[in-house]
């Protein structure tokens, strides 16, 4: 019998094709007589478009169309934000699509889009978030309420509770908005045939891209197939369906061509999704042993105009990571004529987590109390207000372990103690805490003669691993070697997946892939005791046991490959489906981390160094620790991004003025110190038999607080406003 | 980078000249030669002299691409990153920003990196180029790209080919004396996955030398 790769650090199977270069992407492909689409977009921030002459576009060389709202393409929804593209002359937003230029060559389209003349009526945007703060409402929709209130006995209100206690500390922080910025920009390449159209792009749902182009394209759902094998990054952004997808497919259509849209990368900022911009105001009253008598957490998220998605901070964090006798949470909304905002890793924790893990370590500092110890004393059991516990929570283990890995112990509590040369040498904790999701999923198990096995789901691959996720799993579950099994994801024609999101992946094809394996060996086993040319043929079913790729009764065996052979049958499969784990009335479902860092801040420069983090995680069973901890430092990397570098500079007119990689800094290999990540592999059975959570987010929830909190160490320099740079610290 | 004029190559300034010219639209229906290239001649005159819509100027570049001898006429605006994949159905080379910035899109000519978005096709007269594709050896792949495999140097996959060929340029570089050195010659490649730690872990496992920091 094959051993089982679960657990493993196997390499991931599709790393070959990725390091040749084969691996290949939406805009890899090449279909006969594809031509170019470059799409057009708003160079105003507000307003109403006069006209657009495109006379001069029409007539360069190789144009074969141009659209614009003058000249439309039929759209009949929208996708990624509450408008149709095309369909008006409403300018909702710097950078919006306002049309697309069809050429043989991508120089053709490109230059030929330059010489699109548009003139607007302008009007000003609402682009500024801090303006906008005042006027803010408090939002409808959401999965969170955006106020709970949940006070103890007698207490009228979370202030008075406050007012009550006799130590406080309070603070506002903030943050800019974000963009995702996966290297491969997104990328449609729309091919009509025989009445459909097949669609490679780039998305972290196959099956409900092919759903939102459908409704864009007034199509059956079942007459568009997208094929997204490999995704060139994610981290939220290809949830979704942008504009681009729909008005290519529509142009492709329209000229009878293949067509091929790349979004420049300022169009990326513009044209697809980005998150919130957040301000919070936490304050936190505990008695003088460190007990929490009050956590009161607001947070204001700026929302576009043309979208439903925000940042919602306090209800993903303070709702739920402390005992405490009170507790507010409010959220409420700044909604901006900005690009569509929408979800970005961790969305809502990455910035809750800030606010209230900065706040903890400043009510450390004022209890003069160590941070992990005050987290402990505050420590919850039961999901605060529901009170029922956690199907698998190890957080206290987090702390321990990763204070003694990491050599906590060492730390001096009193701010710019240590110094080495020129450098001041802080240390900073904090807490890290994601949902486990799961979303409805169906996996296909199909063994075949050849004594290879399919296993099949519409998800996708973003560098998650799930290739290899598939491959170990089935291999697993059907006892025979990885090499054996063939994953199939990346294809919206494959068995039912809502999706690579809300690090559910894992979890949602586990506990599926199980059954479907168990539904195929009873088919296989049926054959087996009713086929005369089986060697098993008159055995009793109950008897027949399967193991390592084989069916044995009676001292006779036979392999499904050798089984399926002789009696004729080329393959054998089955499908099962699997929702939202473990009864939630009954439980909540949450992983849980901590982090620790140290940082060095030049006395004299104030240059700030991450010199080395461990984080400690513990999110069920991990199915591969090789590809699992790459996964946890990327989610570090986009809190360490969090930290120093990252945030839009949204200019008065809605121009988002650093939109390139050159001046929207995200973290380079120079950037990045050791990291020292330790699973804690604690079995979450009740959230699921396999026992896995999902580690795609979590990585990220805290580190930017634990960086903040040791920079405050190092230096005393409390900095409340990300990111954190230089210019912060003299 | 490669955008100066060398011995055999048309100087980046005249091609710029002319790419120019093309991409206002004076378009012209006769065929720059490549002799006229290789001579560094500029092609105004040419260019100028038409200037009907639907055609256009084209050069015609003679390079070897993994060690394969290659012709192609293509517009002059072509970029080598564009002219790999669009015309030699060479896709392993990525497109991440088009603009020089993040390293996607690295190649060696000459056996020396650049970034390919950044250099026109035009100015890789009668060089070599090599690109992700022209690494392994067969089935073997390159001990770079094995590392990287077996380090899992890589999630997404869309920065490695970048990635892979500057850790092959930096090895002989000689810029691999210690984590810090490779951390700083390779941070022109971004990985937003954030694969760092497992990239320089790969390059520390093949380079001479200590196999430790």
């Amino acid at each position: 019998m094959a051993d089982s790769p679960l657990g493993r650090p196997v390499n991931r199977v599709d790393g070959r094709r990725k390091v040749t270069g084969t691996a290949a992407y939406a805009a890899d492909q090449h279909p006969d007589r594809m031509v170019h689409g470059h799409l057009l977009v708003s160079d105003v921030g507000h307003g109403t478009i006069r006209s657009m002459d495109t006379a001069a576009a029409r007539s360069a060389p190789g144009v074969l169309a141009v659209f614009t709202p003058f000249e439309p393409l039929a759209l009949a929804a929208g996708a990624g934000q509450n408008w149709v593209p095309l369909q008006d002359t409403l300018v909702r937003y710097h950078g919006q699509v306002i049309g697309i230029v069809v050429a043989d060559t991508f120089e053709q389209a490109r230059d030929a889009a330059a010489l699109v003349r548009t003139d607007y009526d302008e009007t000003p945007p609402a682009a500024s978030f801090a303006a906008g703060i005042p006027t803010a409402t408090v939002p409808t929709g959401g999965w969170e309420p955006p106020v709970v209130d949940i006070l103890a006995d007698g207490v009228t209100s979370i202030d008075e509770a406050l007012a009550a206690s006799p130590v406080v500390v309070s603070g506002n922080y903030s943050q800019p908005s974000k963009h995702h910025n996966a290297m491969e920009p997104h990328a449609t390449v729309a091919d009509w045939r025989d009445g459909g159209l097949v669609v490679h792009g780039g998305t972290q749902a196959p099956a409900g891209h092919a759903r939102s182009i459908a409704a864009a394209l007034r199509l059956d759902p079942a007459q568009v197939r997208v094929l997204s094998p490999y995704v060139g990054g994610g981290f939220g952004n290809k949830a979704t369906t942008w504009a681009d997808a729909v008005v290519t497919a529509a142009a492709a259509r329209a000229v009878g061509r293949p067509v091929k849209t790349v979004l420049t990368r300022p169009q990326t900022f513009t044209v697809t999704g980005h998150r919130s911009a957040v301000a919070q105001a936490i304050a936190l009253g505990a008695d003088h042993d460190g007990t929490l008598i009050a956590l009161k957490h607001d947070a204001w998220s700026s929302l576009s105009g043309s979208g439903s998605v925000f940042e919602s901070a306090p209800g993903t964090t303070s709702r739920m990571l402390y005992r405490t006798a009170n507790l507010h949470v409010g959220q409420k909304v700044v909604t901006l004529d900005v690009p569509p905002s929408t979800f970005m890793r961790a969305p809502g924790e990455e910035s809750g987590s800030f606010a209230l893990e900065c706040a903890m370590d400043e009510l450390a500092t004022a209890l003069r109390m160590d941070p992990v110890a005050l987290r402990l004393k505050n420590y919850a059991t039961v999901l605060p207000g529901r009170n029922v516990p956690w199907s698998s929570k190890h957080l206290d283990e987090c702390y321990r372990v990763g204070a003694s890995r990491f050599g906590w112990a060492r730390r001096r509590a009193t701010p710019s103690a240590v110094a080495e040369g020129d450098w001041w040498v802080g240390m900073g904790m904090a807490t890290a805490v994601y949902p486990a999701n799961r979303f409805p999923t169906s996996v296909r198990v199909r063994l075949l003669a050849d004594g290879t096995a399919a296993v099949s789901t519409a998800s996708a691959d973003l560098g998650t691993g799930m290739w290899t996720v598939l491959a170990q799993l089935g291999a697993d579950r059907l006892g025979i070697a990885m090499d054996r099994v063939r994953p199939e994801l990346g294809d919206s024609a494959l068995p039912a997946n809502f999706g690579a999101f809300g690090s559910a992946s894992t979890a949602g094809v586990a506990p599926a892939l199980r059954d479907a394996a168990a539904a195929a060996v009873r088919s296989l086993t049926e054959i087996a005791v009713s086929d005369e040319r089986s060697v098993l043929h008159g055995a009793d079913p109950a008897g027949v046991e399967y193991r390592a790729g084989a069916l044995h009764a009676g001292g006779r065996s036979v392999t499904f490959g050798a089984l399926l052979t002789a009696t004729g049958h080329p393959a054998v499969e089955a499908t099962a489906s699997g929702g939202p784990g473990g009864p939630p009335a009954e439980y909540a479902f949450h992983s849980f981390g901590a982090h620790f860092c140290e940082v060095r801040v030049n006395r004299w420069t104030a240059e700030l160094r991450l010199s080395r983090i461990t984080t400690v995680v513990d999110a069920g069973t991990i199915v591969n620790p090789k590809t699992a901890r790459n996964q946890i430092e990327g989610g570090m990397l986009f809190g360490v991004g969090q930290a120093l570098f990252e945030g839009a500079q949204v200019e008065p007119n809605g121009r988002i003025a650093n939109a390139n990689l050159a001046d929207y800094l995200i973290p380079v290999n120079a950037d990045v110190p050791p990291m020292d990540v330790h699973f804690l592999d604690h079995p979450d059975t009740v959230f699921n038999p396999a026992g896995v959570r999902g580690v795609g987010e979590i990585g990220t929830v805290g580190v930017a607080a634990a960086i903040a909190n040791a920079v405050f160490n190092a230096t005393g320099r409390r900095v409340r406003d990300l990111p954190i740079t230089v210019e912060k610290l003299l | 980078m490669t955008g100066q004029a060398d011995g055999d190559g048309v100087s980046r300034r005249d091609l710029l000249g002319r790419t120019a010219v093309a991409a206002a639209g004076a378009a012209s229906a006769t065929v720059v030669p490549g002799a006229a290239l290789a001579a560094g001649r500029p092609a105004a005159g040419a260019a100028a002299a038409a200037g009907a819509a639907g055609s256009e100027a084209t050069i015609e570049v003679a390079m070897t691409v993994n060690r394969r001898p290659e012709r192609i006429r293509v517009d002059p605006r072509v970029t080598l990153l564009d002219a790999l994949r669009d015309r030699l159905a060479l896709t392993g080379t990525k497109k991440g920003c088009d603009q020089g910035q993040c390293g996607a899109c690295t190649v060696h000519v000459d056996g020396e990196r650049v970034l390919s978005c950044l250099t026109l096709v035009g100015t890789v007269q009668h060089r070599s180029v090599t690109t992700v594709e022209g690494l392994a050896d067969g089935d073997t792949l390159h001990p770079v790209q094995q590392a990287f495999v077996d380090c899992d140097g890589l999630q997404c996959g869309f920065c490695t080919p970048g990635q892979v060929m500057s850790a092959v340029a930096l090895l002989r570089e000689g810029h691999t004396r210690s984590d810090g050195e490779i951390r700083e010659y390779m941070s022109g490649n971004l990985c937003r996955c954030g694969a760092y730690n497992n990239i320089v872990q790969a390059i520390r496992s093949v380079r001479p030398g200590p196999r430790s920091r």
